[in-house]
């Protein structure tokens, strides 16, 4: 392969160079009814699973089908979205927060050329490139990091649970059948650059021992002063350390204080932790970010520990499935996962979801612990 | 502090530490300088510019150090492809 | 024929939701067929790499990416995050496989011609493989090499008007939810906001100089659609002032079964006939709404705008013309001292254009102290956890407000300054002694 130059010039960086620009101005991708009726829309109603329509005070009408999409995207995959939005949109689409994607059309007639385009678009390997759904009461796209497709520190995949969950929860992607939404989440560390921790249900990546210490190279590949400050629990320290008979500056761990972050592989690549059997994966729940009748609240961590079960996870794909139907079947209308927990009690959420309590559930980190414990009669058996 | 005179002082600082370390954070350059954030930046972004110092992410956490120092960076070649 | 075997993959190709391995596989096709030609600047068989340290890692159950340290093109200090490939022999086509964030558009709207100048660039100089979007909201480019990412920067500046996005201690790219620009909830302009704040504060964006990583996020209403509450240092969420707009008409529709309620977002299962009383009156918070016959009153001087009667009767209910954004600062994930929500800081704060109020007397003092006080890698909610929200009141000179808290506080353990008790702290020991022994 050729090497072909951009216009850029190495050797003068500063050359022409464009900087500080920012983004391209939302307003230049606006199809023309959003730009038409921004801040004048009257209504919107939901007309099947998947499509809404929106109307404006002008009369005029919008109408969207969402589609499910993984995150992880390929370049022709996203011309293919290009194509459907050429022929159907005027050459608009939009992404959701959640990684779905949105067709939008201007009158009703265009909808079902739309929708059954979409429909019939399949992977080779026979899974849908476009399922329509992911709306109103009921079970939306996971957002999720990225896991061992890209990242360092991952306890867990991403794309791979996110891909064995939704097709244990598909059904309930194309339905409205839920009390509210569900809203759910993975991050596959406890650093979750996606913020996963107030979601109905969270998926967390977490390790379980402690980094390991390749005591030949340490010195060699790291700086020891920056993997000591990188801790965030001061469990690591300065060491010389006996190797094949040669005093050797190292570090040594406070094992029971490492709290598995992988913050110090980060600094230092002789300190890696993932490990087959210490990696899985921590299961929470009841959490929400809106504001509707109750706070939002943080999820609880309801699962202590399940192990990475490629290719499709069964236990972590059953435990939520489950949770899923029972509280489908017990909340009341408009009660959120977590509303719902609080409501019966989580003593009762337990033996509903048929969930073992085990000590490792109890809080016993610093001092918000204390007010997770129980400080009232009020409880039930 | 003239910029001149800033310059020197980073480098001084910084090369005495590289025994130890060679990445710091804004905030150590911030006292290097004796100066407020706001000030210390306009410094420490022409350091940049001038390519005196360059720049290290955790990708969460940025830090600074003296360009091409550090053990990581030849470990990883990155070094040479500059 | 593929390069390397995936048996463990494969068993992801199967189920209805879409297989990213399946996407993966055929993206590896179209590089090997390569029908355009494409000069490529990366190994043709970077994905069918990819695929295989995948699967490697599915066998291992452990990652095979190590961090680099390479943080962007020059003069930047984010927008890139290094990777390589711990096993380079094996998949020297990742063996170099770097990130790049791409700043994406208000309410992520795109047009097609762009989207397919941005594929052509990566598909030239990159692994062809995104994220349609990042958590924090960027287009990820997913894997590059070293000598591109100036090559790439260079194109998206020059031909795409285009500029990089926000990763480690700076400002990290703003992200809004779709706002006024399709939702009738919206009380202020979150794409308007948002990107007025990024193109004002490129600087901080792109040049770190801060002690950790700081986000913005745009919620036109309390429903917080893009979490902005739960994750956001600053989080600018729309609310309004004055009363609930009622249309009486429609809430008979509600109530006679014309409308769906929630706008037909329960439609899923039979949930019987639609009861305002239970439904909505019920459920509300703050116990503001009654039935006095046929009209439906609110008491909106006690209503706290949870948006649920809202989001019942959208027909019927509108946000009230008074509108603007609450603030609230230092929410943030777990890590370290357990996560935090956002909390208030700003009740009510107008929304306009150029929203000088916003940055002069909100955004500008909270950086001044947090970049003076802040310890290194301590983000704002933890520097208000050490220093307390009352410290945060004086950095921004505005007076405490019961709304700023959920309950006052429990313990009578004050900590009086001496300027605020009357006569101050010296005292006459003499002068007491003349009426109190020894």
């Amino acid at each position: 392969m050729a090497f072909i130059s951009s216009g850029y010039d190495p050797k003068q960086p500063m050359k022409d160079r464009i900087t500080d620009i920012g983004p391209r101005k939302f307003d230049e991708f606006y199809p023309p009814v959003i730009a038409k009726n921004k801040g004048k829309w009257l209504y919107h109603e939901y007309l099947q699973p998947g499509v809404l329509v929106h109307v404006a005070e002008s009369g005029d009408e919008v109408y969207t089908v969402r589609c499910g999409g993984a995150r992880l995207m390929s370049t022709g995959l996203i011309r293919e979205i290009c194509e459907i939005a050429d022929k159907h949109c005027g050459g608009h689409v939009r992404w959701t927060t959640r990684n779905n994607i949105e067709f939008m059309v201007d009158n009703k007639s265009k909808v079902k050329p739309l929708l059954d385009d979409l429909k019939g678009r399949k992977f080779k390997g026979g899974s849908f490139k476009f399922p329509i759904g992911g709306t109103g009461a009921g079970v939306t796209n996971i957002i999720h990091t990225q896991g061992w497709i890209h990242c360092h520190t991952p306890a867990t995949d991403a794309s791979g649970p996110v891909k064995a969950v939704m097709d244990e929860l598909f059904a309930d992607f194309q339905d409205h059948r839920m009390p509210a939404h569900v809203r759910v989440s993975l991050a596959c560390c406890l650093n979750m650059c996606g913020a996963v921790h107030c979601s109905d249900i969270a998926i967390l990546g977490y390790h379980r021992k402690p980094p390991m210490l390749d005591h030949e190279y340490l010195d060699k590949m790291c700086e020891i002063p920056l993997a000591i400050a990188s801790c965030p629990t001061a469990a690591i320290r300065p060491s010389k350390v006996e190797f094949k008979g040669e005093k050797v500056n190292s570090v040594a761990v406070k094992n029971e204080r490492c709290m598995f972050c992988g913050n110090c592989y980060t600094m230092c690549p002789s300190m890696p932790l993932a490990d087959t059997e210490g990696d899985g994966i921590v299961i929470m729940a009841g959490g929400k970010v809106s504001n509707r009748i109750s706070a939002p609240k943080f999820s609880k961590v309801v699962v202590a520990f399940i192990p990475n079960e490629a290719p499709r996870w069964p236990r972590t794909t059953h435990i939520i499935k489950n949770m899923i139907e029972v509280y489908s079947k017990d909340a009341r209308k408009y009660e959120r996962l977590g509303d719902w927990a609080e409501r019966i009690g989580w003593e009762r959420f337990f033996e509903k979801c048929e969930l073992e309590f085990t000590h490792h559930l109890i809080d016993d980190f610093r001092d918000p612990a204390y007010f997770t414990w129980r400080q009232t009669t009020q409880f039930k058996f | 502090m003239e910029y001149e005179e800033a310059k020197q002082k980073i480098v001084e600082t910084l090369t005495k530490k590289l025994k130890t370390k060679s990445k710091f954070y804004f905030n150590d350059l911030a006292k290097i300088l004796e100066s407020k954030p706001r000030e210390a930046k306009k410094v420490v972004n022409k350091l940049v510019q001038e390519g005196v110092l360059e720049y290290w992410s955790s990708g969460s956490t940025s830090m600074y150090g003296l360009s091409g120092t550090g053990k990581q960076a030849g470990a990883e070649g990155e070094d040479k492809e500059k | 024929m593929a390069k390397h075997k995936t048996p463990m993959l494969d068993q992801l190709e199967s189920g209805p939701w879409p297989s990213f391995v399946s996407d993966l596989k055929e993206q590896a096709q179209r590089r090997a067929k390569n029908k355009e030609g494409v000069e490529f600047q990366i190994p043709t068989d970077v994905v069918e790499d990819l695929l295989g340290v995948l699967e490697l890692s599915f066998e291992h159950g452990r990652t095979h990416w190590k961090h680099g340290g390479i943080v962007g093109v020059f003069g930047y200090g984010g927008g890139v995050i290094g990777r390589y490939c711990d096993q380079p022999e094996a998949f020297s086509g990742v063996a170099h496989f770097h990130t790049m964030r791409i700043n994406q558009p208000g309410g992520k709207y795109y047009k097609t011609d762009y989207l397919k100048q941005l594929c052509d660039l990566w598909d030239l100089r990159g692994s062809g493989i995104t994220n349609m979007h990042g958590s924090t909201g960027d287009i990820i480019l997913l894997g590059t090499t070293t000598p591109q990412l100036e090559e790439v920067f260079y194109e998206l500046t020059h031909n795409m008007n285009q500029d990089l996005g926000g990763s480690g201690s700076n400002l990290r790219t703003p992200s809004d939810c779709i706002g006024s620009s399709r939702c009738e909830y919206a009380c202020y302009d979150t794409q308007g906001l948002c990107f007025d704040l990024t193109q004002e504060y490129q600087d901080e964006l792109h040049r770190p100089a801060f002690p950790y990583k700081f986000k913005f996020k745009f919620d036109g209403c309390p429903n917080c659609c893009v979490a902005s509450i739960a994750r956001a240092d600053l989080s600018f969420i729309g609310t309004w002032k004055d009363a609930i707009k009622i249309d009486q008409e429609a809430v008979q529709g509600y109530i006679g079964g014309e409308f769906k309620p929630n706008a037909g977002a329960h439609s899923g299962r039979d949930w019987g006939a639609f009861d305002i009383q239970k439904e909505v009156i019920g459920l509300c918070p703050t116990e503001c709404m009654i039935m006095d016959g046929k009209t439906l009153k609110i008491n909106n001087k006690e209503c706290n705008r949870c948006m649920h009667c809202i989001n019942v009767m959208p027909r019927a209910l509108r946000i009230g013309d008074q509108r603007g954004l609450s603030v609230f600062a230092g929410a943030k994930a777990p890590i370290l001292d357990g996560a935090q929500m956002g909390s208030l800081i700003v009740p009510f704060i107008e929304a306009e254009p150029p929203y000088t109020k916003i940055k002069e007397e909100v955004i500008e003092p909270i950086w001044d102290w947090w970049m003076e006080e802040g310890k290194n890698r301590e983000r704002l909610g933890e520097l208000m956890k050490r220093q307390g929200l009352q410290r945060m009141i004086e950095v921004l000179g505005v007076d405490p407000d019961p709304r700023m808290v959920q309950e006052p506080r429990s313990n009578p353990y004050i900590f009086w300054k001496e300027d605020e008790v009357e006569g101050g702290w010296d005292r006459d020991i003499e002068e007491f002694r003349k009426h109190h022994q020894r």
